[in-house]
């Protein structure tokens, strides 16, 4: 990976330099920021660095495409059927046009002809059904799971002709199609899907479709992604579908934070992904171009626990609505970057409604919502009811880096209207074991999930066809699963988003779901030579039309 | 070679096969204890969005539910014919794993452990001859310095001087010959300390010797006298103290491999080890295991080389003929 960067320029300055500061070393010395701000014209070719916290576990296809790591990697070297934009909008990509029966249980996608893997095989009709039958059932005996968010409802898909493919459903699906643009669904080849689990895994045997191939790779170090140089069938809405402009991209993992960061201040690499979010003001001031991107998908908050006490009394859960200064964590933990949440999805999700009102920081109606609940502030300015003191548990998401600053600073505002917060942190391995939704000691968990569509909440809330059962309430909420049916059989957008709106509502009265902020999982901070790159509907960030201006030698 | 060597040899390698398969089922008890394995927790990543139901289906489809002895049994057996197996991390051969990951270690190690030598000797050498006024004390605080520097805090400072002011090397390079440069100088300095403090201590020793004082009387110079009295008979606790290191070399240059962004043997058993990736756990703890008793061994037989009143060990028909009344221990150190 080394051979196509900047060879060092070694002088004798330098090292004489180096020999007399040796002595030197001693001291902390502050990063030099060598940014050029009159850096040349855009042109072809140009090769980048990202520099990525980690590439995830796995390379299996099915196990890993979802992952906030390697879905940057999948997302170069795949293609997916349709393209989903940042506000949620569903567009032609390999899928040019589609049909939906009047119930949403037929579709029919007619496939863009001539495109082909990198291996040489046609992406044509019987590629997608083998994608369409391993997103939904995986092989589950050999390790390759299936797609978690892939219709449930999913019955089967035959190749009509080499460019038509039907695909049947046992139940109305209306998500399906914004489904195919999740980062999920991408399309690989049939001998890749063919192959046995230990293949999958390597990432060079597998072949995509996308506008880069992969050159080389070395587990827990770097993946280098080349230029397809045949590729033209791109998405028409990043506004371009020829062979991508950027000759190669480096992802190169660098855990440590300030040392990703440092490495693009100085030069050496062109984005570092996941920065800390106090660093960024610093760094707009420097003149380096700053994304935070939202993916469709869950805010940042809670799913309270329904059957566990405090909260199986709605004017608790109501208080707690209440009792959270969210635009405190904005200024506080985060830059204006972040907006404030507005309903428990995502304002960019077609569907959401704005329903900032009953998010909106009232300390007063709180205290008198604890009051009438029986809870009564004793010493120390805690609250008790029957000698138990109001406590609330916090387990600090480790998918999300500031949750536990989040979680600090709503312990202290919560602290002022008597509740007693505990906050834990763990590590990704022993939080998966000990903190579940819904999970017996846990009453509130805190969510960071990601979808296309709507459609799909509902479901998730509680627990009929295969749900999560967020809050506990099993069948026992009859408006909860009535908005729920209705919006799983809705065959048209019209019906279902005044549906939505009504389920926005109710779970927020309720106060099932508490939202903090909307979330921005991937924080992008990118030389400012780098122009033109696309973000898509999950926030994954696609350089396939990015350009590189050519930094004065 | 006497049939006395050969059974001590043989007694040996005995020894080294059961202390492998004994880390190997350590490493495995350990980590079965611990909760979470990492197909379950890629499984429970929110972003999947798998219910509980479907998770315990999976889990049960791969056999992750059997009993801990059925597991170990099958694991145990496929290890003493040679098969490491899959990593349950990433899915891919264990020994692909390994191999990926060794030459850089392997560099790594070997440029860290020149570094330490050298530092040492110099250190050492400067302890006895450095006049007092020149700063020999100083230099002897050196080994008790570089000890209490953490090689993570020596990394940084590299990093950023030689890295990002100088521009030597690119962080995102560090298998460059500079950044390697830079990382066993970080990983050597530590380790140099130890070698250092030994060797001042065995060669303070040595050189209040009568036979240190007869070849001064008879005119010998520093030089001379270091290289051809002290150092020998110096260097006996020094080869333990080797011994020990390079085993730490393999397996603790995990920090500077992470401060440096290496991607070494070290970077795999984090790896594994926050995931609690079993398979590559045992591979890399047994072949930890085989490159401690390996080197030990080497130690063992280059004693006898360095003071030969060593080769008594093992044959009791030869005798000592040294002067000294044919004490069979050697100088320890002070």
């Amino acid at each position: 990976m080394t051979e196509d960067l900047p060879p060092l320029r070694l002088s004798r300055r330098r090292l004489t330099l180096a020999a007399a500061l040796s002595p030197l070393a001693a001291l902390p010395l502050p990063v030099l920021a060598a940014t050029d701000p009159s850096a040349g014209v855009a042109h072809d070719g140009g090769d980048i660095v990202f520099l990525i916290d980690s590439l995830g576990s796995t390379w299996i296809p099915n196990n890993s495409a979802i992952s906030s790591f390697q879905g940057h990697v999948w997302g170069h070297v795949t293609d997916k059927l349709v393209y989903v934009d940042a506000d949620g909008k569903v567009s032609p990509w390999i899928a040019e046009t589609w049909e939906q029966s009047g119930d949403a249980t037929q579709f029919t996608l007619h496939l863009k002809g001539g495109v082909t893997f990198s291996d040489g095989t046609p992406l044509d009709a019987s590629a997608v059904v083998a994608n369409l039958d391993i997103w939904y059932a995986g092989r589950v005996k050999e390790g390759i799971n299936p797609i978690g968010l892939f219709p449930k409802t999913y019955d089967h898909a035959e190749a009509v002709d080499a460019t038509r493919v039907k695909v049947f459903f046992k139940a109305p699906t209306l998500g399906f199609i914004p489904t195919l643009g999740y980062h999920g669904s991408i399309l690989v080849s049939p001998k890749t899907i063919a192959s046995p689990t230990a293949q999958q895994a390597d990432l060079a045997k597998t072949s995509g479709s996308g506008p880069f191939l992969v050159a080389s790779w070395k587990e827990g170090d770097f993946v280098k992604l080349v230029k397809r140089k045949d590729y033209n069938w791109g998405p028409k809405a990043v506004g371009h579908t020829g062979p991508a402009h950027l000759d190669s991209i480096t992802y190169k993992i660098v855990s440590e934070p300030s040392l990703r960061v440092s490495s693009v201040q100085s030069g050496q690499a062109d984005i570092a992904y996941n920065a800390s979010p106090q660093e960024l003001k610093s760094l707009k001031d420097a003149g380096f171009s700053i994304r935070t991107p939202r993916y469709l998908g869950f805010v940042n908050g809670w799913a309270l626990n329904t059957g566990l006490a405090p909260f199986n009394d709605v004017k608790v859960r109501q208080a707690l609505q209440a009792g959270i200064d969210r635009q405190e964590i904005i200024d506080t933990v985060y830059t204006p970057d972040w907006k404030l949440a507005t309903s428990f999805i995502q304002s960019n999700v077609p569907g959401a409604t704005d329903h900032s009102g009953l998010l909106a920081y009232n300390p007063r109606r709180a205290e008198a919502l604890l009051d009438q609940a029986g809870w009564t502030k004793g010493r120390g300015g805690i609250r008790t009811k029957d000698g138990k003191p109001l406590l609330l548990t916090l387990y600090s998401n480790p998918y999300l880096a500031t949750s536990k600053s989040v979680d600090e600073l709503i312990a202290q505002q919560l602290g002022r209207l008597g509740w007693k917060v505990d906050i834990r942190a763990y590590d990704v391995v022993t939080y998966d074991q000990k903190v579940r939704v819904g999970g017996p000691a846990v009453q509130a968990y805190e969510v960071t999930r990601s979808f296309i569509d709507a459609g799909t909440v509902a479901s998730i809330l509680t627990n009929a066809n295969n749900g999560e059962n967020w809050f506990a309430l099993g069948e026992s909420d009859k408006t909860l699963n009535e908005l729920r049916d209705k919006i799983a059989a809705a065959g048209s957008v019209e019906v279902r988003n005044p549906l939505l709106d009504a389920l926005q509502t109710y779970v927020l009265e309720q106060g099932y779901f508490i939202p903090r902020t909307q979330i921005v999982q991937r924080i992008y901070v990118q030389s400012p030579g780098l122009k033109g790159e696309t973000y898509n509907g999950v926030a994954y960030a696609s350089y396939y039309t990015a350009t590189k201006s050519k930094s004065p030698a | 070679m006497s049939t006395a060597y050969l059974s001590c040899a043989a007694k040996r390698l005995g020894q080294a096969v059961v202390v492998i398969v004994l880390a190997y089922l350590l490493t495995f008890v350990v980590v079965s204890i611990l909760p979470g394995d990492p197909i379950t927790s890629v499984l429970h990543d929110p972003q999947n969005g798998f219910t509980e139901a479907q998770i315990t289906e999976i889990i049960a489809a791969q056999g992750l539910d059997k009993p801990i002895l059925v597991q170990l049994w099958a694991a145990l057996t496929h290890f003493l014919v040679g098969d490491l197996g899959l990593s349950m991390r990433s899915s891919r051969p264990v020994a692909t794993l390994i191999a990926e990951v060794l030459p850089s270690t392997l560099v790594l190690a070997s440029a860290g452990f020149l570094v330490a030598l050298l530092l040492a000797s110099t250190i050492a050498f400067g302890s006895q001859f450095v006049p007092r006024r020149f700063g020999q004390g100083v230099l002897r605080a050196f080994p008790s310095l570089f000890l209490s520097v953490p090689s993570f805090v020596i990394g940084l400072v590299l990093i950023h001087a030689f890295g990002f002011q100088l521009g030597l090397f690119r962080v995102i390079e560090p298998d460059s010959a500079w950044a390697t440069f830079f990382a066993s100088i970080a990983l050597g300095i530590p380790i140099s300390a130890r070698i250092a403090e030994v060797l001042i201590a065995n060669l303070d020793h040595e050189a209040r010797q009568e036979y240190a004082a007869v070849a001064r009387s008879r005119g010998l110079g520093p030089v001379q006298l270091f290289a051809r009295h002290l150092l020998k008979p110096s260097s006996l606790p020094v080869v333990t103290v080797i011994a020990l290191t390079i085993g730490e070399l393999l397996g603790g240059s995990l920090i500077t491999e992470t401060v440096f962004g290496r991607t070494g043997i070290g970077s795999l058993v984090q790896r594994s080890a926050s995931t609690h990736d079993l398979p590559v756990l045992q591979a890399v703890v047994s072949l930890a295991a085989v490159v401690f008793v390996l080197v030990n061994l080497v130690a063992d037989l280059v004693y006898p080389l360095l003071d030969p009143r060593m080769k008594l060990i093992g044959s009791p028909t030869r005798r000592p003929t040294s002067a000294d009344d044919g004490a069979p221990t050697p100088a320890v150190s002070g």
